[in-house]
């Protein structure tokens, strides 16, 4: 990737090499855990189900999300759109 | 490459207070991509807003704002405007904040066709004072204050801004957030009053008393309502009962029907406005000819 990649710090972050139709291509997301509420409207416009919900007992909703196979994602960018805390980045 | 919307927004403040799943982040982010597609300089916009959920933007985003009273938004935005007529000014409301209280400003800022955005962050209810009915709650729906349904007829705010002159009128719901994003640039790029409403959940106060109390089902039952408004031209007024007409009710350039010309002048306010300056400025002694 020739394009610098400036993710915050609170950031979490994985990284994977997908392939979009025949394309390859590389995506990285990034997740901000502490504000995310765990609403879980990534999970539900994700269209590759790459998100999934997990319980966080630290959490008031109890619950987070979290990426078990990034390179299921195919960089539509919906739950970016969608996040209504500003949590997520898809590079 | 993701949008940087660190750039707009005071993260001190962060994360939000809003509800886990609530619209208005959604809408927030719409606006500020929206901002950032115009290339204005942040000194330049002011965003302003009423009482309510919605008032609570101004806070988060870094650039200049005003936190007014309830209703008044729009009238603190025509001072603004009138005393800045080069500055962008943006409004962030909520259905009770225009069409209830503010209802005779809203009526009255379409009228004048002042160069001023407003967003109104539709959810069918006061969400902050405890879910009561708002001139918006669908008919037969519950709330805190109609514990066996509304029978108020709801205002549709798109027609209602529409017949009161305002130059761009358009509507989408938070499940569509690139459209909303569309509608909104193409209302700070209007020079006119421009009224962009966004459908929003309120799973929290609406939708928990209505048998969808988490964010996914008060999203699905918006998109269930949706109705694109090239084909509802085509449907009897018996379909189109409870739901959401989304699309451009006005356009950059207006089909001129007679009562376009008959009611409403084309001219903007702050443009109306300088005329009369240079006139008194003219006249000997501030007579009028």
């Amino acid at each position: 990737m020739s394009e610098k990649i400036n993710i915050p710090e609170r950031h979490t972050k994985w990284e994977a090499d997908i392939k979009i139709g025949k394309k390859d291509d590389h995506v990285v997301i990034g997740y901000w855990r502490d504000g995310c509420k765990g609403c879980g409207i990534c999970v539900d416009v994700c269209p590759k189900q790459v998100w999934e919900i997990v319980e966080a007992k630290d959490k008031w909703s109890g619950q987070v999300v979290n990426i078990p196979d990034p390179s299921k994602c195919i960089k539509c960018s919906l739950c970016e759109i969608h996040c209504p805390d500003f949590c997520i980045k898809i590079y | 490459m993701a949008f940087e919307y660190e750039k707009y927004l005071r993260m001190e403040k962060m994360p939000h207070l809003w509800c886990p799943g609530c619209g208005i982040g959604i809408v927030l982010k719409a606006m500020i991509r929206s901002l950032d597609n115009m290339g204005w300089d942040k000194n330049d916009i002011a965003f302003v807003s009423g009482i309510g959920c919605t008032s609570r933007a101004p806070g988060y985003i870094d650039c200049n704002t005003l936190h007014t009273t309830h209703g008044r938004a729009l009238t603190f935005a025509t001072g603004i405007k009138m005393a800045q007529p080069a500055k962008h000014i943006v409004v962030f409301s909520g259905d009770g904040d225009a069409t209830a209280i503010g209802g005779n400003h809203f009526i009255h800022a379409c009228r004048r066709n002042i160069d001023i955005t407003l967003v109104v962050v539709n959810n069918n209810t006061y969400g902050m004072t405890g879910g009561q009915h708002s001139p918006t709650t669908p008919i037969g729906y519950k709330t805190s204050t109609t514990s066996f349904g509304n029978i108020d007829p709801t205002f549709d705010i798109c027609l209602l801004a529409k017949a009161a002159g305002a130059s761009y009128v358009a509507r989408s719901t938070v499940n569509k957030g690139k459209i909303l994003e569309k509608y909104i640039t193409k209302g700070l790029e209007n020079k006119g009053f421009s009224v962009i409403v966004a459908t929003a959940n309120c799973h929290t106060q609406f939708g928990r008393k209505n048998k969808m109390g988490d964010p996914i089902s008060a999203r699905k039952w918006i998109e269930s309502r949706e109705i694109p408004l090239d084909k509802a031209r085509n449907m009897k007024a018996e379909e189109l009962y409870d739901k959401i007409i989304t699309g451009e009710f006005i356009s950059e350039e207006p089909e001129k029907t007679f009562w376009d010309n008959y009611n409403h002048s084309t001219q903007e306010y702050t443009d109306a406005y300088q005329t009369i300056i240079e006139k008194a400025q003219k006249s000997k002694d501030g007579e009028s000819k």
